[in-house]
């Protein structure tokens, strides 16, 4: 379903917490099945193909393959922060992308950058 | 009435005020647009009511450019014309795609899409279609679910095709054409050349020929060329014992221009949300069916892009990685396979879509994926061409040579297509686009599998000054006075539809015309 902005703020504070949670499971201080790690992409194309995009996308970036660098580069492109409430949804986030047309093709897939940086990082997780 | 014109004697001269050379979509159009007036018509077809080999192969020739159809089974010789396998498709050309465009070489109409309204508006129930409306909200039939995707978009919009039964020209209009009084329909008259005056400022004759080496003539004060859009600019060149480069070829133009559209699997689309994402719109039930509709960019896309006209179909499954030509499998055994289905009163489904079921969509996926077709216009051409060969055919006359050529304005056009639509399907959510590899390469190579669409158009261009077209406005052959084109090889441009409807506006248009 799609996320529109009200409903966005709504599930942030709550995200809080989910994130909290999630931190406090990691047993390799790493942020465990993070936003990052799970584009919206899955459920479209499912994770084969996603992992095969995110593949493609690294061999076309060598800046881009590795976990850090993938992290880096979405953190910094994510939009405008809200104090307490945290970042820009990943789906505004890309559907800004597409409006202001910061789109790779990947395999062929007409993406935006972030969700092409997604599924890079979903392809480095353990399948 | 009629006459085959095999049993007439040698030497014989037929006499009317009007001579039309072809009775296909276009000449039978302008020969119904004069039954029972007083003016005298002659209407002169190679073939006969039937399919024949021998008149077929007539129509033989040399493809030296790009791979293309055998020309012998890309248009029909008899009665009717291609009409007698043409599968129905109809919209009309876009208002951009009649304007100059200054992006698209040798582009503009000397007419506008207003100038053609009336035409189509007469046009639809020749060819058996519905009301003379294409906008999507008319043809909702009161179903929810036939809307447009990205209805709010302004990049992209919905054009919508009616489908004609299709209408069989040489079925539907034979008793009429026959049984009127004024019309003279000659079967089995093969027009070998066009005879100009001493000045060759008119038509002054057509001469006839049959197998068996009887020749006839036919006089009459207008002449009207409406055989093909390749034999058209065949039969002009090969009229060359007045004029050594043909008729109406002061400008080295006649057969040049020649144009198709791309019809080729071009990208897939995933729906982010398949359950409530509706497409019913653009489902084709079946040829003959409800009108369907294509994505196209709208015409202020097309402008900022600098792109050509083209649009998408959209339809459930995807082809896999084998991706089907119209070259390789509507072949010259297919074309056997339908005349066989036609004399056999038509029963069971048509041959081509049997194969086209069997090739589409073999993995038919889940309801999320559809694949999309484009249909293009290609840039106007001048080396994309069709000249004479060096071999006659069984009445002597020198074959058609077709060389067809592209350019990178056409393939850049359709990938930028796809991208921007992969854009608005993103930002609106609706769902992710996935563009064919044979795009994304260079501009210069097309795949093996290049395709058109069996849509002829372009070889004897129409524009206002005599160094750029062939016919004028009312397309009349510029420098002869009594010469006029029917068909779409006036067309300058090919737009983004079939161009059925669109020629047989233009017949319309022409018939008006010589009336007048």
């Amino acid at each position: 379903m799609p996320l529109d902005r009200r409903r966005f703020l709504q599930l942030s504070a709550l995200g809080v917490v989910s994130s909290f949670a999630d931190l406090a499971c990691d047993r390799d201080g790493r942020s465990a099945a993070s936003a990052d790690d799970k584009p919206q992409l899955l459920s479209l194309l499912g994770p084969d193909r996603v992992r095969e995009i995110g593949s493609h996308y690294r061999a076309a970036t060598p800046g881009e393959n590795t976990p850090d660098a993938l992290r880096a580069a979405i953190s910094k492109s994510r939009g405008f922060h809200i104090p307490l409430l945290g970042h820009e949804s990943f789906d505004d986030r890309i559907q800004d992308d597409f409006e202001k047309g910061r789109t790779v093709i990947v395999d062929g897939w007409v993406l935006s950058l972030t969700e092409a940086r997604q599924a890079a990082l979903f392809s480095l997780t353990p399948s | 009435m009629h006459t085959d014109a095999r049993t007439l004697p040698n030497g014989t001269v037929l006499e009317g005020d009007l001579c039309i050379v072809g009775a296909g979509a276009s000449g039978i159009t302008i020969a119904r647009e004069f039954a029972n007036s007083p003016l005298k018509v002659l209407l002169l077809e190679g073939g006969g009511f039937e399919f024949e080999q021998q008149m077929q192969d007539l129509y033989r020739g040399e493809n030296v450019g790009l791979p293309y159809f055998p020309l012998q089974a890309a248009a029909l010789h008899y009665f009717g014309g291609t009409t007698n396998h043409w599968a129905g498709y109809c919209s009309t050309m876009e208002p951009i795609d009649l304007e100059k465009r200054d992006w698209v070489p040798h582009s503009g109409w000397p007419i506008t899409r207003a100038d053609l309204d009336p035409f189509y508006a007469r046009a639809q129930p020749v060819l058996d279609l519905g009301p003379y409306k294409y906008d999507a909200a008319d043809w909702k039939n009161n179903d929810p679910d036939r809307v447009p995707l990205l209805g709010d978009s302004r990049v992209v919009w919905t054009k919508m095709w009616q489908f004609s039964p299709p209408t069989r020209f040489g079925t539907k209009y034979r008793d009429e054409i026959v049984k009127s009084p004024n019309i003279h329909l000659y079967t089995h008259a093969n027009v070998v050349e066009i005879e100009a005056n001493e000045g060759l400022t008119a038509v002054r004759s057509a001469r006839i020929r049959s197998f068996d080496g009887k020749e006839y003539h036919a006089r009459a004060r207008s002449f009207v060329l409406a055989c093909h859009t390749i034999q058209n600019a065949r039969l002009l060149l090969a009229s060359n014992r007045q004029a050594t480069t043909g008729l109406g070829n002061a400008n080295d133009l006649v057969g040049r221009y020649f144009m198709e559209h791309f019809e080729m699997p071009s990208g897939e689309l995933a729906l982010a949300d398949p359950q409530s994402t509706k497409t019913k719109l653009y489902e084709l039930a079946n040829l003959g069916g409800p009108p369907r509709g294509e994505l196209a960019l709208t015409a202020a896309t097309q402008r900022e892009h600098r792109i050509l006209h083209g649009t998408a179909n959209v339809e459930a499954g995807n082809y896999g990685d084998q991706v089907p030509s119209t070259f390789q499998f509507i072949d010259t055994v297919m074309m056997n396979k339908v005349r066989e289905w036609q004399k056999g009163g038509r029963k069971g489904p048509h041959p081509i879509g049997i194969a086209a079921a069997a090739l589409a969509p073999r993995d038919k996926g889940p309801p999320r994926f559809y694949h999309m077709m484009t249909r293009q216009e290609q840039a106007p051409n001048p080396d994309s061409r069709v000249t004479l060969s060096t071999e006659k055919d069984a009445l002597g006359v020198p074959r058609a040579k077709l060389d067809w050529r592209v350019t990178e304005l056409d393939k850049r056009s359709i990938r930028t297509f796809y991208q921007l639509l992969g854009r608005e399907m993103g930002r609106t959510r609706t769902g992710r686009v996935q563009i064919r590899d044979w795009l994304l390469s260079d501009d210069k190579t097309w795949p093996a599998f290049i395709s058109g669409g069996w849509h002829h158009m372009g070889t004897t261009r129409m524009h206002s000054d005599p160094r750029q077209g062939v016919v004028d406005a009312n397309c009349r052959v510029h420098g002869l006075a009594n010469l006029y084109i029917g068909g779409a090889a006036v067309f300058p441009t090919a737009g983004a539809v079939n161009p059925t409807l669109t020629l047989v506006a233009l017949s319309l248009r022409l018939a008006d015309h010589l009336k007048s």
